[in-house]
């Protein structure tokens, strides 16, 4: 593959790497894996990039792949035994501005995110990122009225990890 | 639900939390090995061809097609293994053809269905294996008895069986056969099931979406 490509290619992901950094968030549970993931997304989207024509914005296409990715061709397993403990410092950095409830609030939600399924992860991950129903859909394979109702179950499912 | 919305919130916030990697960094990324799960289908089926070939090579030394000669079996273990080796090829260009058509950028139920597509070549492939030794063993087996009776060996006749021997000898031969396939069988299911089982999961997770 060519120079320019490598380039363009590098330079793209360097601008839009947050995304994939969100993605790695959601469905690791350390810094090693986080890596591990980020590093697979990356040759990922590059094995998939001379397919991406330009019709579609760089960062929606970074999506639909980095997710797949980590739903389905991704699976490592975690290592070590699995505790209710994640590593939050990995997940998330405190904000000033809230105060302790809140704060703790924000923890527990993180959690419960956690404990969801692969395809719920990236349903909640979706919706975080202000995404419409229809990139929903598109991006999972499935229709808008379902992404919906899917969104619903997940609200719902949420709710009772938070209110056992 | 307003956890979400506060969930929302926050999660705008983190943005500037993230690791930045330098262009550098991501530009070594590109040529590291891909570890897909796709793909350590195939290059372990690769492996498995190299180490069956190896192993067999290592136990047919001419002691053993001497053997087969007087056994007059010699014929029909070649056209096994041709036809063995004709199908387990046929498998790898499988593998390789799911390998190649996977692509990240389907949206995720297409994407799993090539890879369960993959799951189901996997399935077929552990079902031939098993077929393949179990009838081998099943031929050779009844061909040793077959040609025992009728053998003209005088010292042979010596072991003569009754018919209580013959029963026995036939149990403990099917019972051995039985073990061997049921060890395939759970070393194709360790090797392969772990690899597939949380993709199917997924699958049946998002197949719920539908309904």
């Amino acid at each position: 593959m060519d120079k320019a490509l490598e380039h363009q290619f590098v330079t793209n992901l360097e601008r839009d790497q947050n995304i994939v950094h969100k993605i790695c968030r959601i469905y690791t549970n350390d810094q090693a894996s986080h890596n591990d993931l980020f590093q697979e997304i990356t040759i990922q989207l590059w094995k998939a990039y001379p397919k991406f024509r330009g019709d579609a914005k760089f960062s929606t296409w970074m999506y639909r792949v980095a997710l797949n990715t980590a739903i389905t061709l991704y699976r490592k397993k975690k290592r070590g035994i699995q505790t209710q403990d994640y590593d939050t410092v990995h997940f998330r950095i405190k904000a000033e501005e809230y105060n302790d409830e809140t704060e703790q609030q924000l923890t527990l939600l993180y959690n419960a995110v956690k404990e969801l399924n692969d395809i719920d992860k990236a349903l909640v991950f979706l919706y975080l990122e202000d995404k419409n129903y229809r990139d929903i859909s598109e991006t999972l394979g499935i229709s808008e009225v379902n992404a919906r109702v899917k969104m619903n179950r997940v609200k719902t499912k949420l709710k009772n990890i938070l209110n056992p | 639900m307003d956890e979400l919305e506060l969930l929302k919130k926050d999660w705008k916030k983190q943005d500037a939390n993230y690791p930045k990697l330098s262009y550098d960094q991501i530009y070594n990324m590109l040529w590291k090995k891909s570890f897909t799960i796709v793909k350590w289908i195939f290059i372990i089926s690769v492996l498995e061809l190299f180490i069956s070939t190896f192993l067999s090579l290592l136990f047919t030394g001419d002691d053993y097609w001497v053997q087969l000669e007087k056994y007059n079996l010699k014929q029909f273990t070649e056209v096994l293994f041709v036809i063995g080796y004709a199908i387990t090829f046929f498998f790898i260009f499988m593998f390789y053809i799911n390998y190649k058509k996977i692509s990240a950028t389907d949206d995720a139920a297409t994407l799993m269905k090539n890879i369960l597509r993959t799951r189901r070549t996997v399935k077929y492939y552990i079902a031939y294996v098993l077929i393949y030794n179990g009838l081998t063993a099943i031929v050779v087996f009844s061909y040793m008895i077959y040609f025992h009776i009728n053998s003209q060996d005088q010292t042979l006749t010596k072991y003569s069986f009754d018919t209580l021997d013959w029963i026995k000898f036939i149990g403990v031969g099917l019972i051995v056969i039985t073990l061997f396939l049921g060890l395939i069988w759970l070393f194709y299911r360790l090797l392969y099931g772990i690899l597939l089982k949380n993709l199917h999961k997924n699958y049946k997770e998002l197949k719920k979406l539908e309904m």
